[in-house]
């Protein structure tokens, strides 16, 4: 008997435990436990619009490539750097191998001259120092001549380079300016929109009492023609009333929004010829100093008539007249320490370059990285407001629920992922959020 | 005669009480067996108060010296770098908020326990009813000593619950999941170039509309009728197993009965 009863109990105990699930209504033994999928009924909010829009408004910020992950420098940026270092590094060693030839040309000329000082008894007749030194000299001209068109050359790839730059530093800057304009319009938009989300939510809290109210006479059956019209009217009136009010607001929102769009317009305007004409300036006076110091790097050399043996050691004709020997030793040294000076002072002047092109390129990437931070800073404000409105709505929503469930006896109601056994109060509750939207 | 009459009230007195103890839903009018807890309140209690300045300390440090290796370094360097970062991150999270869950585990637990409740889940998800168990919770946490664990395992709830992430690892989900992911990234990069490009907010817009309602085709393509099959099998387990509801595990704090096995059978 024991056994029997035990049995029953273990029956009443999975039937209590597999309850039927295919009823939504089906009470739970003793109490009713119900549930809500959320996301439909925050679906079905009069305000879901306003949270999709903020949705949108953050993805569209994050979208943009002014938000770079943490540290990661843009590769658009890396690669133009990169180009640019490799294009002054060969120009670099065009100018180490321009200096290398003006060296040798020196060189030659010098034992040309020692030559020629050596065979002194054997110049023939006419053919004097200063016929020799003319000759050199000619060459010399002839080698600055074409050190000085390779100088033009680098002159103009570092003009092209300035102005690739300067459309780079304008484009940015001009991305730059927009989207901030952009961020702050959205921003401006989000506020007034939330404005208009407040006073619709107030309106509809507002009134919801006397909606209820007028609702709830109109379900009456026994309600008669002349009542149920009057009901119909205060409702018409209430909707009058709401539109109204949340009209008036929307259409000075609206003159307040194009008033501002043509600030910023003018604004962004402002602020991109201010750019135009510093980066421009920056690039004139960049282009002239080095126009200047190029010109003195290559202009025309005057060589003296000396010799160097293999080895460095300055040797003199003997036969020359010592103050003319002296006279050229004099020259050798003072051409030589001039030569070391000019190439050191070329070498200088790249690697200055070299420094100033890559602090702006630095720049660029130091106005991305503001950007990305003023983005993303944007991004959090929207996430919190998004938050904000989201609670707002789901607190709306948990009021209409708690009268539903109330209406239907469940006494615990929790929001689910998948229908279960409990009773199902979304699509009343979902009725009743509706409304709010009349 | 008699003594067969005493058996049988003493055998159905007992199967009332089995019936009563392992059918928690049936007081559920009365005295519903679904607890809740407020996480946010508890987060306010000194011991996480203090993790968290801890946390904050430490991830503060760990960023400065990551910024200064990070310069110059190159991408790949950087993404190892990151996840080196990352890493540490979470190695100290568990070091420090570790024990501070576990005793508050313990105290929910006990609490559950002592007051007959099968399932506690986070308040966020619960509307309406349930037994509200925070300053309980709080003050068995704030209190002198550690809290005893509770002798025995929750009793059977009607309250199933799913593991997201398990059933996010079913290969057809998975594969799907990936295949979006792609998707995703391509629409990404295609939005972004054309978003460099747009010179006015109406551009902007065009482009933003266009990159959506790819996205939620392909969604729609791809992931909803996964969505829609893995609900379905989520609720034929429920029924099978006669739950009342189904939640995320991430909102079950205590007790509740795993249906995530079955659901992903259910999906294979």
């Amino acid at each position: 008997m024991r056994r029997i009863l035990a049995l029953i109990a273990c029956g009443t105990l999975a039937a209590c435990a597999h309850g039927p699930s295919s009823a939504p209504t089906a009470p739970v033994a003793g109490g009713r436990v119900g549930y809500v999928r959320m996301d439909d009924l925050v679906k079905k909010h009069p305000l879901f619009g306003q949270l999709a829009q903020y949705d949108t408004n953050i993805q569209a910020l994050s979208l943009s490539s002014l938000v770079p992950t943490v540290l990661t420098q843009s590769p658009r940026l890396a690669a133009e750097e990169a180009r640019l270092q490799a294009q002054l590094e060969a120009a670099g060693k065009r100018t180490d191998a321009l200096l290398a030839a003006k060296g040798k040309s020196y060189q030659d000329r010098e034992n040309a001259a020692i030559a020629a000082a050596l065979r002194g008894a054997d110049v023939p007749p006419g053919a004097s120092v200063g016929a020799i030194q003319s000759q050199m000299e000619g060459t010399a001209h002839a080698q600055a001549a074409g050190a000085g068109a390779q100088a033009e050359r680098d002159l103009d790839t570092y003009r092209k380079q300035l102005e690739a730059q300067d459309t780079a530093q304008l484009k940015a800057a001009q991305q730059s300016l927009e989207a901030r304009a952009d961020r702050t319009y959205h921003a401006k938009i989000d506020e007034l929109n939330s404005k208009e989300s407040a006073l619709t939510l107030l309106e509809a809290n507002a009134d919801a009492a006397e909606r209820l109210s007028l609702r709830t006479k109109l379900s009456s059956l026994a309600l008669d023609e002349a009542a149920r019209d009057d009901a119909n009217k205060q409702l018409a009136a209430l909707d009058r009333k709401e539109a109204d009010v949340e009209g008036a607001l929307h259409n000075t929102d609206m003159q307040a929004l194009a008033a501002f769009e043509a600030q910023l317009r003018t604004q962004v305007q402002n602020d991109m010829r201010t750019q135009v004409a510093q980066i421009r300036a920056r690039s004139i006076q960049r282009y002239h100093e080095r126009e200047a110091q190029l010109r003195g790097q290559f202009g025309p050399a005057n060589g003296p008539l000396i010799a160097t043996a293999p080895g460095g050691k300055v040797t003199v004709n003997p036969n020359l007249p010592p103050a003319l020997r002296q006279r050229i030793q004099q020259l050798h040294a003072d051409y030589s320490q001039a030569f070391q000076n000019d190439a050191k002072q070329t070498i200088a002047d790249f690697n200055k370059t070299r420094t100033d092109l890559t602090q702006r390129y630095a720049l660029l990437t130091g106005t991305d990285a503001a950007a990305a931070q003023s983005a993303q800073l944007e991004i959090r404000s929207l996430e919190k407001k998004r938050a904000d409105l989201y609670q707002q709505m789901v607190a709306q929503i948990s009021r209409e629920v708690k009268v539903v469930a109330q209406e239907r006896g469940v006494s615990t109601v929790v929001s689910t992922v998948a229908p279960a056994g409990g009773v199902d109060l979304t699509a009343d509750a979902m009725k009743d959020i509706e409304t709010l939207h009349e | 005669m008699k003594t067969l009459r005493i058996a049988s009230r003493t055998a159905a007195l007992t199967a009332l009480a089995l019936v009563l103890a392992f059918a928690p839903a049936a007081q559920a009018d009365q005295a519903p067996d679904i607890g809740f807890v407020d996480q946010a309140a508890l987060s306010s209690i000194p011991a996480f108060t203090a993790a968290k300045q801890q946390l904050d300390a430490f991830g503060g440090n760990l960023q400065k010296e990551y910024i200064a290796r990070a310069r110059g370094a190159s991408q790949a360097e950087q993404q190892r770098l990151s996840a080196e970062f990352q890493q540490k991150i979470g190695d100290k999270q568990r070091s420090v908020l570790g024990p501070i869950f576990a005793r508050a585990q313990v105290a929910i637990a006990s609490v559950a326990s002592s007051k007959n409740l099968s399932v506690v889940v986070d308040k966020q998800i619960v509307i309406v009813g349930g037994v509200d168990i925070t300053s309980a919770v709080r003050d068995l946490l704030t209190g002198v000593g550690e809290p005893v664990p509770p002798v025995n395992t929750p009793p059977p709830s009607t309250v199933g619950y799913v593991d997201q992430q398990q059933i996010d690892a079913v290969p057809s989900i998975k594969a799907a999941a990936a295949d979006f992911a792609k998707f995703k990234a391509t629409q990404d990069q295609a939005a972004a170039a054309k978003f460099k490009n747009a010179k006015t907010p109406a551009e902007r817009d065009a482009i933003m509309k266009d990159y959506q309602k790819a996205l939620t085709d392909k969604q729609n393509q791809t992931l909803k009728p996964l969505v829609d099959k893995t609900t379905a099998a989520m609720a034929s387990v429920a029924q099978k197993r006669g739950l009342t509801l189904v939640v995320d595990r991430g909102n079950v704090i205590y007790g509740g009965t795993d249906i995530t096995s079955d659901v992903t059978s259910a999906l294979k």
